[in-house]
């Protein structure tokens, strides 16, 4: 507690994290949207007539559906000015030495191999729009787990991608999910088979380079009964000028008795629209947790929900969203109650500083026939200054009997006899303030795998640079 | 048909301003257009099937029945609101429709045209009333608008507590029924309000009520709902002085097929204010609520304390709770917290009665009465604590 390692992390920020290397692509579509451009990402992957089809129809979806009205301002967003896909080396590299030199420097700077080594039972790093890098541990492989990109999934599991891509996610569901899934590209496809836990966490790390590059990845997760897996997600995105959209789609199916848990952090440059639509089915006493961490993008609108459809299932998210200056960090998450003796909690935790703003958005919805269903959310807010701001807008639909349902909040900011606490102690009040804002965000911290969880109390002092006087 | 142009003509002998005012507000409902499910305060209240054509007939120009404390301070002022638009245009026309605005919908509108009686209070600075003033709106035959509203003025210092009671002659009666409350407080006035609405099994009923509240002013308001097939209350409080403090009270029991709406704000826009909100209800039947209420403390509002809590006690499987405590806090320095819960009678609760040998019925009517017991004794006075512990009595069986 005397000795307080240097915080001194924001500096070096744009050497560390802000580079980019100098594009050099394979093949780069032109910018804006069209059939023809969505008909050369599909001809370009080689896919079967059935997506493309897809792809077209969920383009006129796109098209039809009105912007969102509420939420966060997204009427900057230029469609037109947007490259919708980029692929970045031809083939795919099967070991860390294949990897193209710019690419592994990228990863170098990040720290990605180092932190990860000794956890890493699959790296999928997707650089640009495609996974590049990607590695199976031989043991899954024996176990028949499936761990790849989306796009060799359609490729060389047809019919099981087929059963389930879109059957969670509709492409109609909303306006982001129709343009994911007219020009998707990438992204992870998980399928554990019956009874098989994974026990060590599957991991993939997604980037943006290319100034104004959509990144529109695709993940399908699905957990056979009784099986087990962890996926995480974690995001860094160099600084770039001009806004970036970043859409991306995730679907989890979680069997009888399977349980599956998503770890993300989030961590894009702060000119990227981050809107993202996740979702999981549960079945008979399935378990679905989210642990979602938002730290970086200008606007992010993220609300991971699980659809509990048979007895017993569960449903866990816990949140985090840190807003800076010119931020706003839309998020929450939903639960949907459609069956008997379904729980479900949400717990939000957010901090806005520096005239940030945090929204948590939520929805509980308790269907007639979800009787003896319970559910419980708690959401806190920490506002470190007085231009920051702080929503809470929490819609709960109790339509069945026998339920429980309840809501909590607070806002509140950094107390003085905490501060005081930590100051006559001989700690800064900056440094004060970083060790508070790290404790309230505890109970998610410790959820994260320990590498994670450094690089998250990291990014938190990063943030909290120059935040006080 | 309907209410219309030539239903303002019978309001006739009203001051210029006044039927200038209903005119322009009959022109917004004209302009204004039908509430739609996109529109976020209307998406789980249905209003396609209210038909104003069924309610031509306006009921009680000024026939509201006003119970009287035995001798009325000097200076107050206390009759009905289209007489003291003649008699004080000076103290009614700045203020009338000026805190419920007659363009925030097509009913607020609707009731700005063709409001019709409803009280007009002034309480000078300085005095002291007792006994709390009774407004009783009563409505005799079905078909019919009633269309009530109220106008408060507390002077500076000022302290007094009144209620407003909605009472239906029969039971079953269809209607259209408003009853608006616009309260301004003075600096460091105290006031009690109470409303309690008991029309009507088959009657629509909107009501807007907002305050504003100066410098120290404290407001006690209190909301029984207990009639009409549906029933959309807004409770609004702006707290404009340093120090003012609003607590906002409701209970509501729903029943049959009974359908209840409430929107409520706790406007902070000053610092060092108080507001404490607590709405509870319980639900039987097919009954369907909806509570929605946000607080918002403004950029400046610093050192605000605001509590809001929605708490729904369903008794019965095929009702409906739909709860949304909003925040939207601007300020750092503030001290805010909200909840809300939806749930069944405790079965431990009922297991603990049972086991002492009282009946399932008995056990669940005393949880049911435990439910209202601590908000009903906050009802700022004794007059309606007995009202509405009586109303309740009837209603829990």
């Amino acid at each position: 507690m005397a000795t307080v390692p240097n915080v001194d992390v924001g500096s070096d920020y744009k050497e560390k994290y802000g580079f980019f290397v100098p594009e050099e692509y394979v093949f780069k579509a032109k910018r804006g949207l069209n059939p023809e451009i969505v008909k050369e990402i599909s001809w370009m992957k080689q896919e079967p007539e059935w997506m493309t089809k897809m792809r077209l129809r969920s383009l006129e979806i796109f098209r039809k559906k009105p912007m969102p009205t509420w939420g966060a301002d997204l009427s900057v967003i230029d469609f037109e000015n947007i490259f919708y896909y980029l692929k970045a080396s031809d083939k795919q590299s099967k070991t860390w030495e294949d990897l193209p030199p710019d690419i592994k420097a990228t990863y170098d700077r990040l720290g990605v191999p180092e932190a990860e080594r000794k956890f890493l039972a699959g790296v999928s790093a997707q650089y640009e729009s495609e996974v590049v890098y990607h590695s199976l541990q031989k043991e899954l492989t024996a176990k028949g787990v499936i761990f790849t990109d989306t796009d060799s999934a359609l490729r060389d599991y047809p019919e099981l991608f087929k059963e389930y891509f879109g059957t969670v996610i509709p492409p109609a569901d909303n306006k982001f999910s129709a343009l994911n899934t007219a020009v998707w590209s990438g992204g992870s496809f998980i399928y554990v088979p019956k009874g098989v836990r994974v026990e060590i966490p599957l991991q993939a790390y997604f980037r943006i380079n290319a100034e104004n590059m959509g990144q529109f990845e695709r993940t399908l997760i699905i957990c056979d009964e009784g099986s087990f897996v962890h996926y995480i997600e974690g995001c860094t995105a160099p600084i770039y000028t001009t806004d970036s959209l970043h859409s991306a789609v995730v679907e989890i199916i979680v069997k009888k008795n399977a349980r599956c848990r998503y770890t993300t952090i989030q961590n894009w440059s702060t000119n990227v629209f981050n809107l993202v639509t996740k979702r999981a089915m549960a079945y008979a006493d399935a378990t679905m947790e989210w642990v979602d961490g938002n730290l970086g993008s200008q606007i992010t609108m993220k609300y991971p929900s699980v659809y509990l459809m048979e007895p017993g299932a569960k449903g866990d998210v816990l949140s985090v969203a840190f807003a800076g200056k010119g931020q706003h960090q839309d998020a929450g998450g939903k639960m949907i109650h459609v069956a008997p003796n379904t729980t479900s909690t949400i717990t939000s935790k957010s901090i806005s500083k520096g005239g940030g703003r945090t929204s948590y958005r939520g929805h509980i919805k308790m269907y007639p026939g979800a009787h003896n269903s319970k559910s419980f959310v708690k959401c806190d807010a920490l506002l470190l200054d007085d231009e920051s701001r702080s929503d809470t807008y929490p819609y709960n639909d109790v339509d069945a009997e026998n339920v429980t349902l309840g809501h909590e909040a607070t806002v509140s900011k950094v107390s003085d006899e905490q501060l005081f606490y930590l100051m006559s102690r001989g700690i800064t009040r900056s440094e004060a303030e970083t060790m508070i804002v790290n404790g309230f965000i505890e109970p998610f911290t410790k959820e994260l795998p320990l590498e994670y969880a450094v690089e998250l109390n990291r990014l938190i002092q990063l943030e909290m640079e120059g935040s006080v006087g | 048909m309907g209410l219309n142009a030539e239903t303002l003509d019978e309001l006739r002998g009203e001051p210029d301003w006044l039927h200038d005012r209903r005119q322009s507000a009959f022109a917004t409902y004209g302009r204004l257009p039908a509430p739609s499910k996109t529109d976020e305060e209307w998406r789980r209240t249905d209003v396609s099937r209210f038909d104003l054509g069924q309610y031509s007939k306006l009921e009680h120009l000024d026939g509201q029945k006003l119970v009287l404390p035995s001798a009325l301070p000097k200076g107050v002022i206390l009759k009905p609101l289209r007489q003291a638009a003649k008699d004080h245009p000076d103290l009614v026309e700045p203020r009338l429709f000026s805190l419920v605005h007659a363009d925030r919908d097509r009913f607020t509108a609707l009731h700005a045209a063709f409001f019709t009686g409803g009280t007009f209070l002034y309480v000078p600075d300085g005095v002291v009333i007792d006994q709390p003033i009774i407004g009783q709106h009563f409505s005799h035959e079905g078909g019919t608008s009633v269309l009530p509203h109220t106008l408060i003025v507390a002077g500076k210092n000022s302290r007094f507590d009144y209620l407003d009671e909605y009472i239906a002659e029969q039971e079953d009666e269809a209607g259209y029924r408003s009853g608006s409350t616009e309260i301004f407080l003075g600096d460091g006035s105290q006031v009690g309000y109470v409303a309690v609405q008991k029309w009507g099994r088959n009657v629509w009923h909107f009501a807007d009520q907002r305050a504003e509240l100066q410098k120290d002013a404290s407001l006690k308001l209190f909301n029984v709902t207990l009639g009409g097939k549906f029933s959309k209350t807004r409770v609004e409080a702006s707290l404009v002085g340093q120090g003012a403090n609003a607590e906002l009270k409701a209970i509501y029991f729903a029943s049959g097929d009974q359908f209840f709406d409430f929107h409520t704000l706790q406007d902070h826009r000053v610092g060092n204010t108080r507001s404490d909100l607590l709405f509870k209800g319980a639900l039987q039947d097919t009954a369907r609520t909806v509570y929605a209420g946000l607080i918002r403390i403004e950029k400046g509002a610093a050192r605000s304390d605001a509590y809001q809590a929605n708490r729904n006690l369903v008794l019965s499987d095929h009702a409906k709770a739909t709860s949304i405590p909003m925040l939207e806090i601007d300020n750092n320095d503030v001290r805010c917290t909200h909840g809300a819960t939806v749930g069944p009678v405790d079965p431990e609760h009922l297991f603990y009665l049972r086991s002492r040998g009282i009946p399932e019925t008995t056990a669940k009517r005393m949880l049911i009465q435990g439910f209202f017991g601590a908000v009903l004794e906050r009802i700022p006075f004794e007059h309606a604590r007995n009202l509405v512990e009586a109303e309740l009595e009837a209603r829990i069986g």
